[in-house]
């Protein structure tokens, strides 16, 4: 009888520190790998976020609901709204970007702690560091799939057109969640070496709230401002997203310069994390 | 193994420690609180890269460093289950199809369906190694997991960890517990601020070590009751 030999074992060698990037192709394998996990720890994170509530995860949707009121009634105070028109095409732009740009801000939020907020983790298991933001940035998209569906019943209900250009959405929101993931994967290294920008991140984030067309479209920015608001990296996002919304085709322009905010941020935010991921364990 | 204060000052977890491990054995790792086993733990594991030297390892690393690590507290254990087989690197399926004998190995009834929140330490430390026993491990690495246990699951315990040796599972551990090294154990290192004071057969090891702490040959920890 022949015996059956066991697989060979894999032979795993760790040496000093060295400086740069790891080996990026069994980085990338360990996180493909780790697909199962992902999932799974952000199915269980958004299970458990609202576990002793109440209303549990009704808060996903009211939330953004609640801010969309708050930022309504702001709107109609600044500036008297005008028409029915007018208002239906209000309530409709504060929905979407508002949802929107909670996506963006809880990701960067959430990724920003994903390393600090996961330090047993850090410090007692090996595998790709990079899974904790992606993680975040997946919480926040999952966060924003019903809004999207509460909103199509809205803009529904308020008799807006739906248009072709909806078929552009999906990779705007595929460049909005690489955008994010990058603004995750920059900013978690900075909250490990340097702890205060975590208590400078609620007031970044408000800046950035007001910066990008979220309270206002990009029709009813006044010129002098445009140029300076069109630096802000999610400008472009969002004019593009105004105007599939409305049922128009974006502008190429927009699309190819989300495209490039989104890659540009990712290698970055990529790049930082991982040449500073050896670190982390260190650093608790 | 050098580790950065915050204070600005550099603290050598590790110096000069050099040891082979023959595979399929149990290897303990004893010393005083702050000697650096838990860094070298986590330096076998990769999880902390060394400074000098070198870490050669034959297989696949399951550590065991901490309970409840990558548990959801709020969430059941059943749930945790599976949290706990993905976090340790195993797919869906693979957690399934060991499921039930997870569960078994745990014996909490119906505990499992409680969230985890509700756990004593003893409890996670149950769930904790039932997972990682069943993960076909190469190296298992047991850094005082065994701790919280209670004497008959202490003693499941040694007998799985004398099963997964059987098939050639090196397992690697650290216990305050000198009675529980020296019963597993067939070699020892005793680390003593970073540095490698002693390494041999577990007898003499554990033998010299109580000897210097002058606790003679009386138990040294409450695990050893």
């Amino acid at each position: 009888m022949t015996a059956i030999s066991p697989p060979p074992r894999p032979v795993t060698v760790y040496e000093p520190t060295v400086t740069g990037l790891p080996a990026m192709g069994p980085y990338l394998r360990g996180i493909w790998a780790r697909r199962p996990f992902m999932w799974h720890l952000a199915r269980t994170e958004l299970k458990a976020r609202n576990y002793d509530t109440a209303l549990g995860q009704v808060w996903i949707i009211l939330d953004p609901m609640l801010m969309v009121a708050v930022y309504y009634m702001l709107r109609s105070v600044v500036r008297p709204i005008g028409t029915e028109l007018d208002r239906n095409f209000l309530i409709d732009h504060l929905i979407w970007a508002v949802c929107f740009f909670q996506f963006t801000s809880k990701s960067l939020r959430s990724g920003a702690q994903s390393i600090l907020s996961n330090k047993q983790m850090i410090l007692n298991t090996a595998f790709p560091r990079a899974i904790f933001p992606i993680v975040a940035v997946t919480i926040g998209f999952l966060d924003l799939m019903p809004t999207l569906v509460v909103y199509a019943i809205i803009h529904a209900i308020l008799g807006l057109p739906f248009g072709i250009s909806l078929a552009v959405l999906p990779l705007m929101l595929v460049l909005l969640t690489m955008f994010n993931l990058g603004c995750a994967l920059l900013y978690a290294p900075l909250a490990v070496f340097f702890r205060d920008t975590t208590a400078l991140l609620p007031y970044l984030s408000q800046v950035w709230l007001y910066m990008t067309p979220v309270l206002y479209t990009v029709g009813e920015i006044p010129p002098n401002l445009k140029p300076i608001l069109q630096w802000n990296p999610l400008y472009v996002f969002w004019a593009a997203l105004e105007q599939i919304f409305a049922g128009r085709m974006p502008s190429p322009g927009y699309v190819l310069a989300s495209a490039a905010w989104a890659v540009a941020f990712l290698l970055g935010g990529a790049v930082l994390f991982l040449i500073r991921e050896r670190d982390f364990a260190i650093r608790f | 193994m050098t580790r950065r204060a915050k204070t600005g000052r550099t603290v050598e977890a590790l110096k000069d420690v050099s040891f082979d491990v023959a595979s399929g054995s149990v290897y303990g790792v004893i010393g005083r609180n702050g000697a650096g086993k838990s860094t070298l733990f986590r330096t076998i594991a990769g999880i902390l890269p060394p400074t000098e030297g070198r870490v050669t390892l034959f297989g696949r690393v399951t550590p065991l460093l901490s309970l409840g690590v990558g548990f959801n507290r709020e969430l059941t254990g059943r749930e945790n289950i599976l949290l706990g087989g993905l976090a340790v690197g195993l797919d869906p399926a693979e957690v399934g199809r060991r499921y039930n004998e997870v569960v078994e190995f745990a014996e909490l009834g119906e505990a499992l369906d409680y969230p985890m929140r509700t756990y004593s330490s003893g409890m996670f430390s149950r769930l904790g190694f039932a997972i990682a026993a069943h993960l076909d491990p190469e190296i298992l690495l047991i850094d005082e997991a065994l701790a919280a246990g209670d004497a008959k699951f202490k003693q499941k315990c040694f007998a799985k960890i004398a099963e997964l040796c059987e098939r050639d599972c090196t397992v690697m551990l650290v216990s305050h517990g000198m009675q529980i090294v020296k019963q597993l154990a067939v070699r020892c290192l005793w680390l003593e601020r970073g540095v490698a004071r002693m390494e041999g057969p577990a007898d003499e090891v554990v033998g010299a070590y109580l000897e210097e702490m002058g606790t003679g040959k009386q138990a040294s920890a409450m695990e050893d009751f």
